[in-house]
């Protein structure tokens, strides 16, 4: 088997953040939240960090929130690892480690929401009756179903392509 | 502070393993469970089942693992209901099995045979494979099922057999990596024991971080930050 092929070699790496940088940064097993990054308290402590150039980000899908035990980088190449308890979970602005000379603070990835919009009652009623069946994470806004995409937007809209290509759901943004 | 006490304070990491039914998810156990015991990870095992126990006892009269190491949980419905919509059940066996077995280091959760659309909640695991196999079609990645898309490992079984059923290996992996933007895929013949060696190590490194228990790799542990921040 050829290594495209792929018949026992691994395919791939599972990571979130940055690439890994040329200079080998010392990786940091997370064990625990210390704070939120919007608290006064913490917001000072980190600018006087940031000062120094020290604060570095770990980026995360919203869908990863539930983790307790991955593997990521932070923007800067870091190589770290999130070994949380299991009653303690991930936010935007968690901060994940604070000395004087290096901080780490989570941010998740912006995400994407896919705007629908059915144009009578009878798509919406259909339209609500897919995305229930294929649980996806929804809201709602005014007449349009907002839809989170977790992974490529044509893999949603092709669930729903005959509302779309008859028209009686518009894909809006 | 070693990795291995780490995980016995807060309990073990707790691995999924989904696909349909058929495509070889206690195979895949039967062979994982002796990679990873021999590496010295301390495991347990919790199977799912439609209204029987029959793959924990399969597992039990195997010899592989110790009888009281293998909980079965009965989902009595469809099966992706008790590892996404409300995992209590699974939860609560994984719970028994950290009390029960201090140091525990791994729970590896196998669903009942499920279809494409099958997922597993971040509630209830760390990390989740899927399993397909290569005599189930080498159209099912093109599918794009939410199982095959979404899983952390894509694991295509039985590639043994790709010549006796007119598939083309290639294809399916290269397709299968597409659907799945790069993420990883592994092929495994699970009654010869190939391509297992791989899910192991990728056990290993992704969610029991062994690598980083090597004393030459220097480790910061924002633990200790905790406590100083909470003192101060």
């Amino acid at each position: 088997m050829t290594s495209s092929g792929g018949d026992d070699g691994r395919e791939g790496a599972h990571s979130y953040g940055g690439a890994a940088g040329p200079e080998a940064l010392a990786p940091l097993r997370v064990v625990a939240i210390l704070g939120d990054r919007a608290e006064a308290g913490w917001h000072r402590r980190l600018h006087a960090i940031e000062h120094a150039g020290a604060v570095e980000i770990v980026e995360v899908p919203a869908a990863d929130l539930r983790r307790h035990r991955f593997r990521a980088r932070s923007m800067c190449g870091r190589e770290v690892i999130v070994d949380l308890p299991r009653d303690v979970f991930l936010f935007d602005g968690a901060v994940l480690y604070a000395e004087p000379d290096l901080a780490l603070v989570l941010r998740v990835e912006a995400e994407i929401w896919l705007r629908l919009h059915p144009l009578d009652a009878a798509a919406a009623l259909e339209l609500g009756y897919h995305a229930g069946n294929l649980h996806w994470r929804v809201r709602f806004d005014g007449d349009d179903l907002l839809v989170a995409a977790e992974t490529k937007a044509a893999d949603y809209l092709a669930r729903v392509a005959p509302l779309l290509d008859e028209g009686r759901v518009r894909h809006v943004g | 502070m070693t990795v291995h006490d780490l995980n016995g304070a807060r309990g073990a990491a707790r691995v999924g393993i989904g696909g349909p039914v058929g495509s070889g998810k206690t195979a895949l156990l039967e062979a994982l469970l002796p990679c990873l015991l021999a590496r010295g990870v301390n495991v347990a095992v919790i199977t799912n089942d439609l209204v029987t126990h029959e793959d924990a006892e399969r597992l039990r009269r195997s010899g592989i693992i110790a009888p009281e190491r293998v909980l079965a949980v009965e989902a009595g419905a469809c099966p992706h209901t008790v590892i996404r919509e409300d995992p209590t059940l699974n939860i609560e066996a994984a719970d028994r099995l950290d009390r029960s077995f201090p140091g525990l280091e791994l729970i590896l959760i196998e669903s009942g045979g499920d279809n494409l659309a099958s997922t597993f909640s971040l509630d209830l695991v760390d990390y989740w494979l899927f399993v397909i196999d290569v005599a189930g079609g080498d159209d099912i990645p093109r599918k794009r099922g939410p199982g095959v898309l979404r899983c952390d490992v894509l694991v295509i079984n039985k590639t043994d057999l790709a010549p006796h059923v007119g598939v083309d290996l290639d294809r399916m992996f290269a397709e299968a990596r597409a659907v799945r933007d790069g993420r990883i895929v592994v092929g495994t013949s699970c009654r010869h024991g190939r391509g297992v060696e791989t899910v192991a190590d990728l056990l290993c490194h992704d969610v029991l971080f062994r690598d980083m228990s090597h004393p030459d790799v220097p480790i910061r542990d924002a633990a200790a930050e905790l406590t100083r921040a909470e003192t101060s």
